[in-house]
């Protein structure tokens, strides 16, 4: 048997799903570094990050979600606001829908509050959930960024980390 | 050194994933708040949807994953579609200065393509392989969907999860 709790699964920008905005597929500041890139507009929109970690039909075998961070740059100026959502979404059998449920988590100290998610740097923002989540075969898990910019706000997401315990 | 051979891992692939040609494809909110889809916009023609199978894959014969089925989650609006016919290749990668080989990978649907497959509504699309496979390092599987569209239909795609043997 497998149980090891210090798995890692990286998720690239170019698997974000961004429909709000203008987003290009760019370098990023450093060189050699990959993103997307929100254009500057004074508007609020949605990143959806998909967890793409291994799931299992066994309880309690698989992944053992415990937390994800995001890597991203606000850049020229500050955001009105950025915050996050964690969905764990069941879903629907054949005819039925979706079913969402928002999971609670927390900030890491460095952007526990909105002052500090929000300005001009670079980012790298931790959310712990507060109950860690066994995926199911019939679930996955959504991280929901909403970016409020300022007119000359843009954004460079870099990619994202999924933290779990992997149990075989 | 330990051995693995869980018969019930299972891989969501997110609608980000996806490669979709013939139409007007956008990153969308879903139906259902909270979830995400690659959205096709309305027109008569034929879409067709590649879904690349991100499994582990193995060097040694008998290792790594065995795809065993693969289910697809997508939302047809508006109107009901002529078809959804699912298909799967397995794309033996070429050699440097050689070709990929694709052969055609038998599979049945549980939906029938013109009628419960079809029809405007949720949809969960379970494609089983006739034979199950193990994935070589020198391959790729993609799970193809091909939806013949009328004029006024439109396509969310939700996202897929293929189920998997490890073995390790």
């Amino acid at each position: 048997m497998v149980h090891d709790t210090h798995m890692s699964q990286y998720i690239p920008p170019t698997l974000f799903h961004t429909p709000t905005g203008t987003w290009t597929t760019i370098a990023g500041q450093v060189t050699g570094t990959i993103v997307r890139h929100l254009a500057a507009a004074d508007q609020s929109g949605l990143v959806t990050i998909p967890i793409i970690i291994p799931s299992n039909a066994s309880p309690q075998k698989g992944a053992y979600l415990t937390s994800i961070e995001v890597d991203f740059e606000i850049l020229i100026a500050a955001c009105d606001a950025l915050s996050a959502v964690v969905n764990l979404v069941a879903r629907g059998a054949d005819t039925a829908v979706a079913v969402v449920t928002a999971q609670t988590f927390t900030y890491d100290e460095g952007h526990d509050t909105a002052a500090e998610r929000d300005d001009l740097d670079q980012h790298k923002m931790t959310l712990t959930l507060t109950t860690p989540i066994w995926v199911d075969n019939d679930q996955y898990v959504l991280v929901e960024i909403t970016v409020d910019q300022a007119l000359t706000t843009q954004v460079d997401f870099l990619g994202a980390v999924a933290n779990y315990t992997l149990r075989l | 050194m330990g051995y693995i051979h869980d018969t019930h891992c299972a891989q969501y692939i997110p609608p980000t994933a996806f490669h979709c040609v013939t139409g007007t494809f956008t990153d969308a909110a879903g139906a259902v708040t909270g979830t995400i889809a690659k959205h096709r916009a309305a027109a008569a023609s034929t879409a067709v949807i590649n879904i690349p199978i991100m499994l582990p894959s193995n060097s040694i014969a008998q290792k790594g994953a065995y795809l065993l089925s693969v289910e697809v989650d997508y939302e047809l609006l508006l109107d009901v579609a002529t078809s959804v016919t699912a298909s799967m290749n397995r794309v033996t990668r070429g050699a440097d200065t050689a070709v990929a080989v694709v052969a055609a990978v038998t599979v049945t649907q549980d939906l029938a393509a013109a009628v419960a497959a079809a029809t405007e509504n949720q949809h969960k699309l379970t494609v089983t392989l006739t034979t199950p496979v193990w994935i070589d390092n020198d391959q790729e599987f993609l799970l193809v969907l091909t939806i013949v569209c009328g004029a006024t239909v439109t396509v969310d795609l939700l996202g897929a999860v293929a189920n998997y043997e490890l073995k390790l």
